[in-house]
């Protein structure tokens, strides 16, 4: 039998006009309009077959301080070097050098 | 397998009870079907009259549908082919609200069938610029299922109907996003949650669990109810297979903006598991690591479109506010982290940023991040300038107690 029972594969292919205006974005597979939430191959399965195995005991999605590697939640950096840090501490010395700065004011 | 046989089968199936066996035996892609569609060549209605009563009602009549049904799927009649499978759900219904859950594999395959048919019908329909509404037709007939389902009241609680409720709902959402028409869901939710005698949801297998809570976090989503939707995304990307990758990369392309909202951003090992997310999120997270509002901004242009149709450029947008905040604290800690800074500084350094606004705009912009929690301290606008609080002055984002109260 070559039909039916195929959803999430969609049978669309050409659509020029919108392809033309895609050109510069890479394609974002699963994403695309036409996709759907898939059916699952199985019905049931335990802990070791998903994200919860890495945990450990965590509570999902508690971050990298609560046990959870999949997300930070402690990303400031206070010696981050750029031209926007040199170009950020030249202003400062200006702003002290016309003796109005926050340092100043400090004690 | 000839048509006798499959009678026979289907009669077997039937007396030992075997959901499963039901399923195979009426799924049209079995390797039956295509014997069956041999064996009569044009079946008919009519023509296939003689069959009735060749088995217990409404079998007779469901096997008399099943031929019809792959006749016109093999002869490329999506249409029909839809028509017919809603008919024998319908003769099904019958038969599975006098019986108990062991006719939910059965029914689960069925509800699946006639939506892909749906699927089919309409995608047909419109390359042939007909009108079809076999999707919304597919979901009417869902939620019927659904209400077979919670009515039972005499299984015993191990085989109630009842174990089919969340699968079903979910197949019904699955349909009102298909044709856009996410507003009916509330009906099927409403008569879901007024029903309190069905088991917890940790009870029901997890392809129900997770594909339900999906769903559930996509409408939250929509309706701008944030706190809702990172909860029920958050548990569904957790329970949901690791091997269904494109369904986790589903749940997080919506949850990794809500997450970084609140102050979780995902981890390069997260992210190198779904290239296409990588590629979509890392420009704006690195963004908000430093601070570079710029790079957000282009980040936020190229990607408009795609985020647009993906209904996540207005969560992008406010997430922008993560990156002014990393901004003005490394202006503070450039200060040696000083309590008093002057608004003047905070200006410059988004003049620096290629950010172009007025004084009184950057001063509306601190009053903002002290408004929203991100910076602890107070503005003075006679003195034009910033106090901040002696201790933690920037708390970390994932801190601050309400963070989508004040999107």
């Amino acid at each position: 039998m070559s039909s039916s029972a195929s959803t999430s594969k969609p049978t669309e292919s050409s659509k020029p006009a919108e392809q033309q205006k895609q050109e510069n974005l890479p394609a974002l597979g699963v994403l695309e309009e036409d996709d759907e939430f898939e059916e699952f191959a199985v019905a049931d399965w335990d802990d070791s077959q998903t994200d919860l195995a890495h945990l450990g005991g965590a509570a999902p999605g508690a971050a990298k301080s609560g046990g959870d590697k999949l997300w930070e939640d402690n990303w400031d950096d206070d010696d981050i070097e750029d031209e926007f840090s040199v170009q950020l501490r030249n202003e400062l010395a200006k702003t002290k050098g016309t003796g109005n700065g926050g340092n100043a004011m400090e004690h | 397998m000839d048509f006798s046989t499959y009678l026979s089968q289907l009669n077997d199936a039937l007396m030992a009870e075997n959901g499963p066996n039901i399923a195979y035996l009426l799924r049209p892609t079995s390797p039956h079907g295509k014997d069956l569609v041999k064996e009569f060549r044009n079946p008919t209605k009519v023509s296939m009259s003689r069959f009735e009563g060749s088995m217990q009602s409404p079998w007779d009549e469901i096997a008399i549908q099943y031929v019809l049904t792959c006749t016109h799927i093999a002869k490329k009649r999506p249409l029909e082919a839809f028509k017919e499978q809603s008919q024998l759900v319908s003769l099904f219904f019958r038969f599975f609200t006098e019986n108990h859950g062991w006719t939910l594999p059965a029914l689960f395959s069925m509800l699946r069938d006639l939506r892909d048919l749906a699927f089919d019908a309409d995608l047909y329909a419109k390359y042939n610029n007909q009108k079809s509404e076999c999707m919304e037709e597919s979901a009417r007939i869902i939620a019927k299922a659904f209400g077979n389902c919670m009515t039972d009241r005499i299984s015993p609680p191990n085989e109630s109907r009842k174990w089919g409720v969340y699968y079903v709902v979910g197949l019904v959402l699955k349909c009102y996003f298909r044709v856009k028409r996410i507003s009916l869901s509330k009906n099927i939710l409403r008569a879901l949650e007024a029903n309190n005698d069905i088991p917890p949801l940790s009870a029901y297998p997890r392809s129900h669990q997770v594909t339900y809570r999906y769903y559930l976090g996509m409408l939250s989503f929509l309706n701008e109810e944030f706190a809702k939707s990172e909860q029920e995304l958050t548990l569904a990307f957790y329970h949901c297979h690791i091997g269904a990758h494109s369904n986790q990369e589903r749940i997080l392309t919506y949850l990794v903006p809500l997450r970084i909202l609140k102050g979780h951003l995902p981890t390069t090992e997260l992210l190198e598991r779904f290239p296409v997310l990588q590629e979509l999120y890392t420009p704006f997270i690195t963004a908000i690591r430093v601070g570079d509002i710029s790079s957000y901004d282009k980040a936020l242009e190229k990607w408009e479109r795609r985020l647009l149709e993906l209904n996540l450029w207005l969560t992008l947008e406010k997430a922008r506010e993560l990156c002014m905040r990393s901004l003005f604290r490394r202006v503070w800690v450039a200060s040696e982290k000083s309590t008093r800074m002057p608004v003047t500084m905070f200006h410059s350094a988004l003049q620096i940023s290629g950010i172009d606004v007025s004084l009184e705009e950057a001063e509306c912009l601190v009053a903002n991040m002290i408004y929203k929690g991100f910076i602890r301290g107070y503005l003075s606008h006679e003195k034009q300038m910033m106090v901040l609080a002696q201790t933690n002055a920037f708390p970390r984002v994932v801190d601050r107690p309400n963070p989508y109260a004040l999107l």
